[in-house]
């Protein structure tokens, strides 16, 4: 039986490590006993290792043995055997490797230590009332916040490993006996037959668990926060938590989710239901207000109103722009401001929107180049559009493609349009789940948490949408 | 490439999407848009000038203001017929004719020297024009009724559709839509009842305007006049106004038969439970020596109509509840208070009210009959709830040819309660 | 196999039942038998509706089987075919109609000056691809629609209850009239043909067949209620007004000043037309490939495009002879289809209930 040189072992891997500069390893001998730890110096925990491993070490007197280092010496609580082909990713993990030239066995101490931001209320979804808690980059941390919210032996977090590069951690979260077998088999399945070289954030993944890759409409639910994740794995959904990202996907997913929010459920139903209506109101206004009026204007004036016939008429008199690129053009400003107020830092994005939003607006009007109505309208659906912000992507290309169908063929364009529309939801199931449920098709008992919201302690069973495997809520 | 088109075949939404941006939305960025392609009518007239149709436009002309009032200009056209007139107007105003707005037509009294039907048969087959619009006629032409009603908005921010509409809703309670006139048109006795509007010159103004203040100075008769518009008109050079005293003109088969007054109007409408707010004068009323008169309101009205033949005569039976209310005491001493001597009515009072609807009534009966016009349905009533009798009368008076000349042999009997409302 | 409930299946009972009966037929209807069309309309929902225990006894004995296979295994192949080719037809015809009807409505309403082809490219796409998703993605979109639907269809009803309307006058027509009438009026009913053709895609779960009663009923009601309002509001005039639904909501003079509120109306046909096109269209392609299995679904909307897009552009100028055509040649057709094969589905349904009375008896 030979055991390790430790030197030769750890040039060894310095090489396979290519010299990395924080790459880092430290001797100790102790008459012919010598012991090597190697680590990543930019990943572990520095002071931790003098105090906990180094230092212990230096004070003990004895002979040292694997046996003793595991269960004496080293003051750590993860120290595991680990084999001799894992050690590189071992140490990539931040652990610290320790050889000796007197045992075969290698331990393996984890020390991870890397920076990291301490969870605070996610910029993406802020309540008034509620957790302010979001999830951070951090799987560890993540997984902490679950589990501190799911004291349950049937939480299950399983962790697949994706990307032969980056070999980023990929946890699939559910409750068992809750969730559905096969879709947590499928999800598994999904993840397992990825084939890529890196993942950077859990959007990376989001493709591979489409049902339909590549379509316009979300499929996957995506939250920051640690209380919606919960309320969606006891509703016997699947969470998918990806290191180094703070979003976490959850699936089955259906269009109500998003006309859902936190905020909700923390605050009177009545007051919830009423919202919801208006967030439905302002998702419709969004997608097809700026067609309808188009559609108004080139075809069909002789249904508007005289007197706002004549408001349009004169205010649309002399405009150098026909209605179709008047629209668009307001729509395309109105894009563009947006983009540059997401982009620039803060301080900048105050003169944006001073400039954008006053500056162009009043002056266009003014100089006769664009019309008040058309900025009303385009400016009342980019508004109403972020009532339900998590839409906003898609319904944005919706918007233009409305216009366009509003603009060139009237209201059966839209009418038209909106039931394609419809019509193409209902045949793609997100994990076999009806995307439009429960109004189609209606699930009586899921209506409780819809549009109109029910209190709580009525909905004492799961939503049947996402066939669970434990329907009531006990 | 040919992937990328592969694909594309695989989603036929998104080819029939490039269809339509390829061959419409290139149309759609050029058009300039209805409201700038069509003229926006607000209001028809159609006038017969001697052998041809004059055709006048109340055009509403956008104007780049912020205002957002509307402006209007009257435009015409001659021709043949009304589709001619309509096509020379649309030449002349550069732009089509839209009129879906189109809220009001207007025709001169000249035109229903004819079948008015005949003539109007253009606007019965264009099916943007709304069934709603009011159709009304006028002593003089159309178009001078049209640029009057300009004067109307300047002066009292009101629109010849809503005139006519307060005529129609408070005092004779009919409509006076394209829509009311085809109904009695093809109705069996084939009478219909629409408004009428005139156009006094301005040197008659004067004298109809000491007309008017007369009665309400006395405050004994309100049949004169009910309001008239100031301004001037443009035509001739002559300032003309527009004079609504709610009169409506009788068609019998779409000609002018009879120009009705305000008071053969309410009579007309006694029997309809909608018509209320007339006022009714009694006069003569002896109270402490002195002889007074009485201005009664309508305040409510019930009526129950029923038919039978009696001797194998038609008779005709209604009867009506009245609750009227005291509006107004002439001739009264300072000492007496109003509301409270006559609130209740007498035995005398009521006989008195009675008398004069009957009156009232009688004459728009004998009116009608002269007329051969039923416009009140008599013989629907008659048809629907005697027919037997109804149908063998008729074979009698001479077929069912004759059935609009079947209201001169009903009886009518009016049976009254009037009481204070 | 993607099923669809009961309630679905309600919801296009009630699409059908309103397909070709709310714009023009009143009118229609009026020029023959004045008020006493609803009584018309009356004795035709009642034959119909005989054909709805028919089907609900059909599906109880043959749960999972296709019409197409049930005929076919008591009829043979031949007679089944030509029964089928009638009803491609008549779904064609119905189709046709329904979209005819609806175009002119646009036509003169909001589409003055427009292209021909605008509402065919607008409407065609939408309803194959509708066909193509199957009758379970259609129905669960006229599911989510069906209370738009019914709000404006319920809307147009009560706004014209605001303005004057007196009893129609009944009872005025002879009786050859009304029995013209009825067969002229046939096509536009035997609305329950469509449930045969999809009965194998119908879960009824016990004790939820009284359902699509409940549905044929209220759809059938609110039809009778458009005419009577119709013929109670036009009264004489009703033969001008070819839109009855819109037409409701049009405005007496008193009402002016609210403006036009006909986009109610509008809106609520655009929905309803293009409901009934995608389940007339799924017929088509259903009798399509029932005739022709060799072809697939593919084919048959290709074939229903382009026959449809020849007709309608040859029809829509003789909108006039369409009109005359359903009204006078396409009853022969309907006869067949509304009400002989029902009476052939309950000799059908007799004689095996015979032939088990029998077995059972055989067993005792």
């Amino acid at each position: 039986m030979s055991y390790f040189n430790v030197k030769e072992k750890i040039e060894e891997i310095k090489n396979t490590l290519n010299n990395s500069v924080d790459f880092s390893y430290r001797l100790y001998k102790k008459g012919s006993q010598v012991l090597g730890f190697i680590f990543l110096k930019s990943i572990i925990d520095q002071s931790l290792f003098s105090s906990a491993v180094y230092f212990p070490l230096q004070m003990y007197d004895g002979k040292i043995t694997i046996e003793n280092l595991k269960n004496d010496i080293l003051k750590c609580v993860d120290i595991k055997e680990a084999k001799e082909k894992d050690m590189i990713s071992e140490i990539l993990d931040g652990k610290l490797i320790i050889i000796t030239n007197f045992s075969i066995k290698i331990l393996s101490i984890d020390l991870l230590k890397f920076p990291t931001r301490t969870p605070s209320e996610p910029p993406t979804s802020p309540v008034i009332q509620g957790p302010r808690e979001g999830f951070v980059e951090d799987l560890q941390t993540n997984v902490t916040l679950l589990r501190r919210r799911l004291k349950t032996q049937n939480l299950v977090m399983e962790v697949l490993r994706v990307g032969s590069q980056t070999q980023t951690k990929v946890c699939i979260t559910y409750i068992k006996g809750i969730a559905n077998k096969k879709i947590v088999k499928q999800v598994r399945e999904k993840i397992k037959n990825i084939k890529i070289d890196g993942i950077l954030d859990s959007y990376n993944i989001l493709f591979y668990l489409e049902n339909r890759p590549g379509s316009l409409f979300k499929q996957i639910g995506n939250t920051e926060k640690p209380d919606i994740v919960t309320s969606k794995l006891l509703e016997g959904k699947v969470a998918i938590l990806v290191d180094n990202s703070p979003i976490v996907l959850t699936v089955p997913f259906i269009f109500i989710e998003d006309l859902q929010n936190s905020n909700d459920y923390y605050t009177n139903h009545h007051y919830s239901s009423f919202v919801r209506v208006i967030r439905l109101f302002g998702l419709l206004i969004a997608l097809i207000a700026p067609g309808f009026y188009l559609a108004l204007q080139l075809y069909h004036y002789n249904i508007l109103p005289l007197n706002f016939l004549i408001t349009i008429a004169d205010t649309t008199q002399g405009l150098p722009f026909t209605p179709f690129l008047e629209i668009l053009f307001i729509f395309l400003l109105f894009q563009i401001l947006y983009e540059v107020s997401l982009r620039l830092p803060s301080y900048l994005g105050l003169a944006t929107s001073v400039v954008g939003a006053l500056i162009l607006g009043d002056t266009g009007v003014k100089a006769g180049l664009i019309s008040p109505p058309g900025v009303i309208i385009v400016a009342l659906s980019k508004i109403a559009l972020y009532t339900i912000p998590e839409q906003a992507p898609q319904i944005t290309v919706l918007q233009l493609v409305f216009i366009i169908l509003g603009g060139s063929l009237g209201l059966i364009g839209l009418i038209s349009g909106l039931v394609y529309i419809v019509n193409y939801l209902n045949n793609f199931d997100s994990f076999s789940t009806p995307y439009l449920a429960p109004y189609s098709p209606r699930i009586p008992q899921d209506l409780k948490d819809a549009v109109f919201m029910d209190p709580i302690y009525s909905m004492r069973q799961r939503p049947k949408s996402f066939s669970p495997e434990s329907k009531e809520r006990v | 490439m040919k992937r990328k088109i592969k694909i594309l075949f695989k989603m036929p939404m998104i080819i029939v999407f490039i269809i339509i941006l390829l061959f419409f939305t290139p149309f759609a960025i050029y058009s300039p848009g209805e409201n700038r392609n069509r003229g926006v009518v607000t209001a028809l007239g159609i006038d017969r000038v001697e052998d041809e149709y004059e055709i006048s436009l109340l055009t509403f002309i956008p104007t780049a203001n912020q205002s957002y009032q509307e402006k209007s200009s009257v435009i015409s056209g001659k021709g043949s017929s009304v589709a001619e007139a309509i096509y020379n107007a649309q030449i002349a105003m550069g732009r089509s004719v839209g009129l879906a707005h189109a809220k009001t037509t207007v025709v001169n009294e000249k035109l229903l020297e004819e079948d008015v039907a005949a003539s109007i048969d253009y606007l019965s087959r264009v099916a943007s024009l709304p069934e709603n619009t009011v159709f009304v006629c006028t002593n003089k032409t159309a178009k001078e009724m049209l640029e009057n009603s300009q004067d109307l908005v300047n002066d009292l921010g009101l629109k010849l559709e809503q005139v006519i509409g307060y005529n129609a809703n408070n005092l004779y309670v009919t409509d006076t839509s394209l829509e009311a006139f085809y109904k009695g048109y093809f109705s069996p006795t084939k009478s219909s009842l629409i408004g009428y509007l005139t156009i006094e010159d301005e040197e008659n103004k004067s004298n109809e305007n000491s007309e008017i203040s007369s009665p309400q100075n006395s405050g004994s008769d309100q049949n004169q006049g009910t309001q008239s518009s100031g301004g001037s008109g443009a035509t001739n050079g002559n300032p003309s106004h527009i004079v609504n005293q709610g009169q409506a003109v009788l068609l019998k088969s779409g000609k002018k038969v009879a120009v009705l007054n305000i008071d053969q109007l309410n009579g007309i409408n006694i029997l309809n439970p909608k018509s209320v707010n007339q006022i009714i004068t009694v006069d003569g009323i002896e109270k402490n020596g002195q002889t007074i008169s009485l201005q009664y309101k309508i305040k409510t009205k019930k009526t129950l109509v029923s038919s039978k033949f009696e001797n194998g005569y038609p008779i005709y039976i209604a009867q009506l509840v009245l609750g009227v209310e005291l509006v107004e005491v002439d001739g009264v001493e300072d000492s007496l208070k109003v509301n409270t001597e006559f609130s209740e009515v007498t035995k005398e009072i009521a006989e008195k009210i009675e008398l004069q609807i009957k009156r009232q009534f009688t004459d728009s009966i004998n009116i009608l009959r002269e007329c051969n016009t039923d416009v009140l349905g008599i013989a629907r009533q008659f048809f629907f709830h005697n027919r037997k009798e109804f149908m063998k009368f008729l074979d009698g008076i001479g077929g069912e040819e004759a059935v609009d000349k079947f209201i001169d042999y009903v009886t009518f009997k009016l049976n009254m309660v009037v009481q204070p409302d | 196999m993607k099923k669809i409930s009961v309630r679905q299946c309600g919801m296009i009972i009630v699409m059908c039942i309103f397909a070709n009966k709310i714009l023009l037929m009143p009118s229609l209807m009026y020029q023959q038998t004045s008020a006493d069309s609803i009584f018309v309309l009356i004795t035709l929902f009642l034959l119909d509706f005989v054909m709805l225990p028919i089907f609900i006894k059909l599906k109880e004995s043959y749960p999972d089987k296709k019409l197409y296979d049930i005929l076919k295994d008591k009829l043979g192949v031949v007679i089944t075919k030509i029964i089928y080719i009638a009803m491609l037809c008549f779904f064609f015809f119905k189709c046709l109609l329904v979209f005819s009807v609806t175009y002119v409505y646009f036509k003169q309403q909001i589409y003055q000056d427009e292209f021909i082809f605008m509402a065919l490219i607008a409407f065609l796409p939408v309803i194959n691809h509708a066909v193509i998703s199957g009758v379970r993605a259609f129905s669960r979109t006229i599911e989510l629609f069906f209370g738009v639907v019914i709000a404006g269809f319920i809307v147009c009803l009560v706004i014209s209850l605001f303005t004057p309307i007196s009893t129609p006058d009944f009872f005025i027509s002879s009786g050859k009239e009304f029995f013209s009438a009825l067969y002229n009026h046939i096509f536009a009913f035997g609305d329950f043909i469509i449930l045969f053709l999809i009965m194998d895609r119908i879960e009824i779960k016990k004790g939820q067949a009284k359902r699509l009663y409940f549905y044929s009923i209220f759809a059938m009601i609110l039809v009778v209620i458009l005419f009577y309002l119709f013929y109670a509001k036009y009264q004489i005039t009703a033969f001008m007004h070819n839109n009855a639904l819109a037409d409701l909501l049009v405005f007496s003079v008193q009402f002016n000043a609210i403006g036009r509120l006909d986009i109610i109306a509008m809106l609520t046909i655009m929905f309803i037309t293009l409901f009934q096109m995608e389940i007339f269209n799924y017929a088509f392609c259903d009798c399509f490939v029932n005739i022709f299995p060799l072809l697939n679904k593919n084919y048959s909307i290709v074939v229903f495009d382009i026959l449809f897009c020849i007709l309608y552009y040859v029809f829509i100028g003789r909108y006039e002879t369409m009109v005359t055509s359903a009204l006078f040649w396409l009853p022969y057709l309907a006869i067949v289809i509304n009400y002989l094969l029902p009476i052939v589905l309950l000799v059908i349904l007799i004689i095996r209930r015979r032939k088990i009375e029998k077995k059972d008896k055989n067993l005792v």
